[in-house]
Order: structure tokens, then C-alpha cells, then sequence
């Protein structure tokens, strides 16, 4: 099993929700997050004031999903999250060692 | 009542098994229709006369049959309504002589094995009077007891006994039971907006009541009845149809059941279930927090007894209104019949004072207030924004004029929203408590804006339409321009008051959903509210709004996308440019070509009055005039002043403090004075300054801003503050220290807040440079504060 994380920019959210349910993809967890990359932070004016924007709001999404899986799910999340502009955001992926759902002690692909 | 004595007295004719209790209490509680205080009194009734069977026959095979012994039902069942799950409460009172264990038994096994749920106690005369001396549950328990069987005398004695007990130590004891009061409320929640609430344990539910009979038991206070017993029994009846859905006792009423109870009352569905326990939850709330305010008056009261007989002590608020015993009253010179405004006066005072009102001011309100003619004059207005604008004091000063139904008389809208529930779960509060908790938010906030009046109003209104069907932005918009237009708003800033209505939820809608860096996205942003005064508006009103809703509506993260998005739009938008001043009247003209000073007084509307000062200019002149306004108790509402050739040309509206007419020749020869030095504003003002009232909340601190590029020939500095009396005589003066010059100003008071805008230059009749900027406006803050 792997975790796909993705921090995406946030109005992209319900879009990738979507795209991830029509996959087929049973859950998933969002948090609000904030960060910076590539971009770094940037300074912008405002009614004649200076603001440093070093830390751009974001969402992270984390989705449990069987190995074989875990590519097509990473290509949807691109896919669906992508505007090609700078500050799209990242989607890794990490092997999960162990899964259990709590409710029945199902363990592995079955917990997912 | 016939259902009551029809039961019992079947259930005394046959022989009161336990069998034919059980059967005849389930036929009790499948009866259709909605449990009532009819189908508590029933039970109670029929429970009465089988524990008195299973009483008697136990008595009969021990020997107790001789006196001396009682079965005594307390706490609800001792008040004679039993609800379908609550426990039977029972105390086998003895006096002493012998053991009565065989008989506790006997009289205990019937009940439990009949699986109705028992909580009993055995003790004797003694050993009940000592606990209830010591604990308060037991009191309370034990001042609703009733003989059931046995020996009524001591029954009797023992209720007299704790009664006569508790009034001798109501003094020492009854903090002890506000302070469980108060504990309660903290750790069972409030009825009033809770989504699942607690009907026995919460603030506003059933517990509530039989502390205050307590308090009235003591004989300490009264509390109002008529409408609390009927809250009361309202909330029984819910805690009954939860008891008969669930099949079990318990108070919470959680939202998988709500939808089943609200059927088993006859009500429409879970709305408005949780409407009706709020409504009664709020005439209960009202009621303790009114009788503990009465028994706290009377335990101080006792304490300084010596001083009894002297006359009450008030400290006047302002005219007909006044502080007794902490409580704002109506003087006796107060007279609602004639004085419309006098309701909106004596809520912004005490609020602002930090006080409640007292109960029965407000029932003298309500039986002789006139309705305020529509459209409000504008120091109706200025006093309603002053009370929204008073923080947290202002949620238990309206609450208490709704209670009075004043509200709604005011503000008919309210209906719609009033004790209305918010079945969601980033809610906290009910609608109106909501719309009440974002004007106290937004309170704090009113620097951030320059129209405070408009952000208060637009908080209280922004979810009116929620009582209405369909989008509730788009619903309240028709609802809150009503409401605008009453209160005597003009077009433009009822139209402000409708976009604020119609896009409160835009700015965090579009910073999440939309992508900030798409041009359309700021476009659509900035087409909807149009100039950034608007757009300022929407943003303090976003976080007031965000902040009254509950922690999970807001976080850091979308504060900042909601920051993003609004300096986006703010570039996009140019400000709102001031409208430019009037051209000089004929009369002005003549005046100003005259050159002396010349001073005129015309009357405005109703209670304004309009003050003209031609003067030829120096520095100072403005600090002088607001001065001797001052002096003379004229408070300014508006301002326009302007130098022209020399000449300063000011007008000023104002609003006599003390209804008196404002004197041409006393402001002309305080003016000479002050220019000549014979008169010293400054120490008259201090003098008066000293004996002001500090508002209960302090206001927010004073705030000055450039505004840059505003004007080609001056430097506009705009001072947000609280407004109090003498400001402008000290912004005025912190000028003219610097030696800068008033070309231009324009003063508005909204509400308790005031908005100045100076156009100034220096002594060269130049622009001020960065630095003296910095030290005027620092000057300008400190003035203001």
C-alpha cells in the first residue's frame, strides 16, 4: 500500500475530489496547510504598504491506495489539480507498512 | 385532572400489584396525543397509589403500621409530575425509635423488581434536617417533598423543620447555590444554542427552576411566573416525548432523535422542536439571571442594614435615566408615553455603562413606549448604532428588551430569526443570538472601516434572511433595506447595507473556491461591491461574521486567503472619493467678504441644529470653535470647513446635549474670549473630562491614517476614534501645536464613533513631509485617546 500526499492550491479542492472519487477512491483526508516552494515568498503593495506573503495558503490531501494503484492516482491528482501557472503545488508518494481500520481490525487492502 | 384522579382511583380500587401497575402505567404512556403536564400529574398519581399499597403492606408484617415512619416522594415527583423515564425519588422518613431495615426492604424489592427505576434513601427527622443544612442537592430535593403514607404529622414537621432552616441561612447559603448555578451552566452547556441540548442540567432547563424556587422558597426574592412556569412546562413536555421515543430517561436531546420527538409533540419537524426549547429556555435564563440580580440586591442590602431607611442612591446616566443597586432604571422624571427614543437611549447608556436593566424599567417601557416615527430621526439612530456598538454588554441588554417583546417593536424583522435554530455544525449560536454576537465582534474591529455605522447595522442584519425560504443572502436583502430604510438611513447607504447583506459570504466563498491569481476572479469581486469602502466593509464584516459563528468557521489559514484575495480587489478598486463641498451660500459669501467674525444659528430638523462661523482664518480657529461648542454642550454630528481667501467658512450640525437652544451671541462672545485668553478651554474641558464615565468596554484605540494622494494641495489625515466630548477641540488643538493649518475638514459622529478628515498644510502652506506626518498623526492618536 502506499499514501499519496498532495498539497495543491485550495479552489483546486473540490476538483480533485471529484476526479478522485470517479476513480474510484473511497476516502480521503484534507487539512489546511500553509507553505512555500519554488515560488519562495513574494512581496506585494498594498494602499501604499508593503506585505511579504512568505507563506502561500494550501491544501493537503492524503489518500490510502493499493501499490498498483498509486500511479493512476498521482495522474488524477496532477491531472485534476493542475492551472500550469507557478505555486500548482507537489504529490509524492511513500510505502505504508500497515493499515487497520479501527471499527473492524481489517487489516491491509481490505482496511482501505 | 380527570385523567389523574380516574387512574389513581382505578389503581386504588383493585388490589395495586405490581401486575396491574406495570400494565396500567404502559396504557398511560402509549396514549397518543402530547405528553403534557396532565400525563405527568397522571402518572404521578398512579405511582402514589401503588408504592402507598406496597407501603402499606409492608407496614403491616413489620409493625410499623403504628406511626412514625412515612414514605416521602421528593424532587419532581415530589412536585407531582413524573415523566415516563425518570426515576422514582423516594426517602423513607423514621423518627428514630428502633430499626426500620426490615422495613426498607419490603417496601424497596416490589419496586425494583417491578424494573421501574428506584432511587431511595431511608433516614430519620434527624439525620434529613442535618444534610439538607449541609448539602445543597438534598435541599433542594427536600423542599419539594410530599407525604405519600404513613405518618403525615412528620412529613410535616420535616419539611416545616428544613424550610424554617433554610430561610434562617439563606443569606450565608444561597452564593453557594449561585455558584452551582453558574458551575452548571459552564459544564452542561446553554439551551438556547446548543444543537443537542441538555433539558435538565443546561443553562435555561429544568434545573434552573427548582433553583429558583429555592430562592423563592427563602423568601430572599420573587421571580417572575406567568411566562416562566409556562417555559418550564413546555420543556418538560419536550423531555417527555424524548422519554417516550427512547424508552428510557435521560436529558440530552441528540440530534438522531430530535426529528421523532418533534412527531410524538405534534410539531412540524426539528426546527421547530429546537425553536420551542430555546424560546423557553430564554424565559427561563431571563428569569434566573432577574431573580439572582433581586437576591444579590437584598443580601447586600442586608449587610448594610444600619444604613436602612436612607433614600435609594442613583447616579444619573443621562436625562430620565439612572444607576441604582447596579441595574440601569428609569428616573421618575423619565416619561415613555412622550419620549420614543427613550427605550434606544436607556439601552445604549446601560450598555455602555456595562449594566442590565432593570426588570422593571423595562416592563414600564414596555406598557408606555410610543413607536418612533419612520424614519428614525437621526439621533434615534445615532443611539441604536451607539448600543450595537457597546460590546459583550450589549447581548444581556437585548435580551432583555426581547424578553419585553421591545425588539420587535423596534425592528419587526427580528421575528423571523428569533429563537430561530441552526441546524449545522459550524454554528454555535441560534440566528439571533448570532446576528447579536457578530455586532459584538465587530465592535472591536470599528477602526478598520469608515463607516462603523454601516458595519454594525450590516452585522446585526447580514442572516436576517434566514427566517425566509430559499438563498438567505439574496432573501435579506429586501428584509434588511426594510429595516435601513426605518431607521432613516439614506439611499446610498441603504444600498451599501444590501450589497453588505447580499455578499457576506462572497470574500470567503471566492478566496477558497476561486483561483486569486485569474483576473476574473478579482473582477467579479470587485464589480460586486464597487469601491473599497465597500470592500473594506465586507472584510471587517467577514471576520466579525466568521468570529460570532463558532471556532471551526475560522481559521488562520483562511483569514489569509481572505487577507489575499480583498488587497487584490483593493488594487483593482480606486477609494471612494469624498463628495466635494457645497458651494458657499449668498449669505456665506456676504458674511466672508465682510470680514469679521460673525456667528449664525438656524434650526435643522427636529433636534439638529445648524451653527455657521465665518472668522477670518488663523491657526487654531477650528480648535477654538470645536471648543466653545463644547463648552456650550453642543455635540457635533457633522462638520464642513473650509478656507477660503482667508477666511474660514465652517458649518457645523449639532445636537444640544440638554435640549436646550444654542445661543449666536454666547458662541460669538466665548469665541472672543478664547481668542483673547480671557477664557481657558482646555481647563474648563479637563474639569468636565474628569467626571465622565468610562465606558464598561473600552473602546478600540484611536487610529489615524495618510490618506495618500487623496488631494494635490494638502496632506489628508483621517482620524477614526471614539467619539466623547471636547474631541475635536483636542484634535484641533494637537494641530495648531504643530502649526499646521486647516484648509478643509470634513467631521462625521456615527453612532458613538467619530470619522474626521483634516485637509492640512504646513506653515509654508505646503504639504507636511513624511516626518512631520508621522508626528502629527502621533500627536492626532494621543489626542484622540
Amino acid at each position: 500500500m502506499k499514501l499519496v500526499t498532495a498539497v495543491i492550491k485550495p479552489f483546486k479542492l473540490d476538483d480533485v475530489k471529484n476526479a478522485l472519487e470517479s476513480f474510484g477512491v473511497n476516502g480521503i483526508t484534507v487539512s489546511e496547510a500553509s507553505g512555500y516552494g519554488r515560488q519562495r515568498g513574494h512581496t506585494e503593495v498594498y494602499r501604499g504598504a508593503e506585505y511579504t506573503v512568505d507563506l502561500v495558503p494550501k491544501v493537503r490531501i492524503e489518500v490510502l491506495v493499493d501499490d498498483a494503484d498509486a500511479d493512476d492516482v498521482i495522474e488524477v491528482i496532477v491531472k485534476s489539480s493542475q492551472t500550469g501557472k507557478i505555486g500548482d503545488g507537489k504529490v509524492w508518494s511513500i510505502p505504508v507498512e500497515a493499515v487497520v481500520r479501527v471499527r473492524t481490525g481489517e487489516r491491509g487492502v481490505e482496511a482501505l | 385532572m380527570s385523567v389523574a384522579s380516574k387512574l389513581s382511583d382505578a389503581a386504588a380500587r383493585e388490589s395495586a400489584g405490581s401486575g396491574d401497575y406495570l400494565s396500567l402505567r404502559r396504557g398511560l404512556l402509549a396514549r397518543p396525543g402530547r405528553p403534557g403536564l396532565a400525563s405527568r400529574q397522571a402518572l404521578s398519581a398512579l405511582t402514589d397509589a401503588w408504592v402507598a399499597e406496597i407501603f402499606a403492606a409492608a407496614c403491616a408484617t413489620t409493625g410499623h403500621d403504628k406511626g412514625g415512619v412515612a414514605l416521602v416522594a421528593v424532587g419532581g415527583y415530589g412536585r407531582g409530575e413524573l415523566s415516563p423515564g425518570s426515576d422514582l425519588d423516594l426517602l423513607l422518613l423514621h423518627a428514630g425509635k428502633g430499626t426500620v431495615a426490615s422495613l426498607a426492604e419490603k417496601v424497596w424489592y416490589p419496586v425494583w423488581d417491578s424494573g421501574v427505576r428506584l432511587d431511595h434513601s431511608v433516614r430519620t427527622f434527624d439525620e434529613g434536617r442535618k444534610l439538607a443544612g449541609q448539602d445543597l442537592a438534598v435541599l433542594l430535593g427536600l423542599l419539594d417533598s410530599r407525604h405519600v403514607a404513613g405518618d403525615p404529622g412528620l412529613v410535616g414537621r420535616l419539611r416545616s423543620t428544613v424550610l424554617a432552616d433554610w430561610r434562617a441561612a439563606a443569606r450565608r447559603r444561597l452564593p453557594a447555590l449561585r455558584e452551582a448555578w453558574d458551575e452548571r451552566g459552564a459544564r452542561h452547556g446553554d439551551l438556547r444554542h446548543d444543537l443537542e441540548p441538555d433539558l435538565k442540567e443546561g443553562r435555561g432547563g429544568l434545573r434552573d427552576l427548582v433553583a429558583l424556587r429555592a430562592v423563592v422558597a427563602s423568601w430572599v426574592a420573587d421571580r417572575p411566573h406567568r411566562d416562566v412556569d409556562d417555559a418550564v412546562r413546555r420543556l418538560a413536555d419536550v423531555r417527555d416525548g424524548l422519554h417516550l421515543v427512547t424508552g428510557r430517561g435521560g436529558n440530552r436531546l441528540l440530534l438522531q432523535e430530535q426529528d421523532q420527538v418533534a412527531a410524538r409533540l405534534d410539531l412540524t419537524d426539528a426546527d421547530a422542536l429546537l425553536r420551542e426549547v430555546v424560546g423557553a429556555a430564554s424565559a427561563v435564563t431571563h428569569a434566573a439571571e432577574v431573580t439572582w440580580r433581586r437576591a444579590d440586591q437584598v443580601i447586600r442590602a442586608s449587610r448594610t442594614r444600619y444604613l436602612r431607611g436612607r433614600r435609594p442612591v442613583l447616579r444619573l446616566l443621562g436625562p430620565g435615566l439612572a444607576e441604582h443597586d447596579g441595574e440601569a432604571v428609569l428616573t421618575a422624571q423619565a416619561d415613555p408615553t412622550a419620549d420614543a427614543g427613550l427605550v434606544l437611549r436607556m439601552a445604549a447608556r446601560a450598555a455602555r455603562a456595562g449594566l442590565p436593566l432593570a426588570p422593571s424599567s423595562v416592563d414600564r417601557l414596555a406598557a408606555d413606549t410610543t413607536a418612533l416615527p419612520e424614519p428614525w430621526p437621526p439621533a434615534a439612530r445615532d443611539t441604536f448604532v451607539d448600543l450595537l456598538g457597546a460590546g459583550p454588554p450589549l447581548v444581556p441588554v437585548w435580551e432583555a428588551l426581547d424578553q419585553a417583546g421591545l425588539v420587535e417593536r423596534l425592528l419587526p424583522e427580528w421575528a423571523d430569526v428569533r429563537h430561530l435554530p441552526q441546524r449545522n455544525a459550524v454554528h454555535r449560536y441560534s440566528v439571533d443570538r448570532h446576528l447579536l454576537e457578530t455586532a459584538v465582534q465587530a465592535a472591536p474591529l470599528v477602526r478598520g472601516v469608515r463607516r462603523p455605522d454601516l458595519l454594525l447595522v450590516a452585522g446585526l442584519l447580514h442572516d436576517i434572511g434566514k427566517g425566509s425560504a430559499g438563498d438567505h443572502s439574496e432573501a435579506g436583502v429586501p428584509l434588511a433595506v426594510t429595516a435601513a430604510t426605518r431607521m432613516g438611513f439614506d439611499d446610498e447607504d441603504v444600498r451599501v447595507i444590501g450589497v453588505l447583506v447580499r455578499h457576506h459570504l462572497l470574500l470567503p466563498d471566492t478566496a477558497t473556491r476561486r483561483d486569486l491569481d485569474d483576473p476574473a476572479t478579482t473582477a467579479t469581486v470587485a464589480e460586486a461591491v464597487g469601491d473599497t469602502d465597500v470592500l473594506e466593509l465586507l472584510h471587517v464584516l467577514t471576520r466579525a461574521d466568521a468570529a460570532a459563528t463558532g471556532p471551526a468557521a475560522w481559521s488562520e489559514w483562511k483569514a489569509g486567503l481572505v487577507d489575499d484575495l480583498v488587497r487584490r480587489v483593493g488594487l483593482r478598486l480606486s477609494g471612494a472619493s469624498a463628495p466635494p463641498l457645497p458651494p458657499l451660500t449668498v449669505e456665506q459669501r456676504r458674511l466672508a467678504a465682510a470680514g469679521g467674525l460673525a456667528v449664525l444659528v438656524e434650526p435643522d430638523e427636529a433636534v439638529t441644529w445648524t451653527v455657521t462661523v465665518v472668522a477670518p482664518d488663523r491657526v487654531g480657529l477650528f480648535a477654538t470653535i470645536a471648543g466653545v461648542l463644547a463648552l456650550n454642550r453642543l455635540s457635533v454630528r457633522s462638520a464642513q470647513v473650509r478656507t477660503e481667501s482667508e477666511m474660514a467658512v465652517d458649518v457645523w450640525t449639532v445636537v444640544p446635549e440638554r435640549d436646550h437652544e444654542p445661543r449666536a451671541d454666547a458662541l460669538r462672545r466665548d469665541i472672543v474670549r478664547a481668542q483673547s485668553g480671557d477664557l481657558d478651554l482646555t481647563r474648563q474641558l479637563d474639569g468636565r473630562d474628569a467626571s465622565r464615565r468610562q465606558p464598561h468596554v473600552p473602546p478600540p484605540a484611536p487610529r489615524v491614517d495618510e490618506a495618500e494622494g487623496a488631494s494635490e494641495t494638502s496632506t489628508v489625515l483621517e482620524v477614526r476614534a471614539h467619539d466623547r466630548p471636547g474631541l475635536l477641540y483636542r484634535l484641533g488643538r494637537a494641530l495648531a501645536l504643530m502649526g499646521v493649518s486647516i484648509r478643509a475638514a470634513r467631521v462625521s459622529t456615527l453612532g458613538a464613533e467619530a470619522v474626521d478628515v483634516f485637509y492640512v498644510v504646513d506653515s509654508t502652506g505646503g504639504l507636511l513631509d513624511a516626518g512631520s506626518v508621522r508626528e502629527v498623526s502621533r500627536l492626532l492618536a494621543d489626542a484622540a485617546g
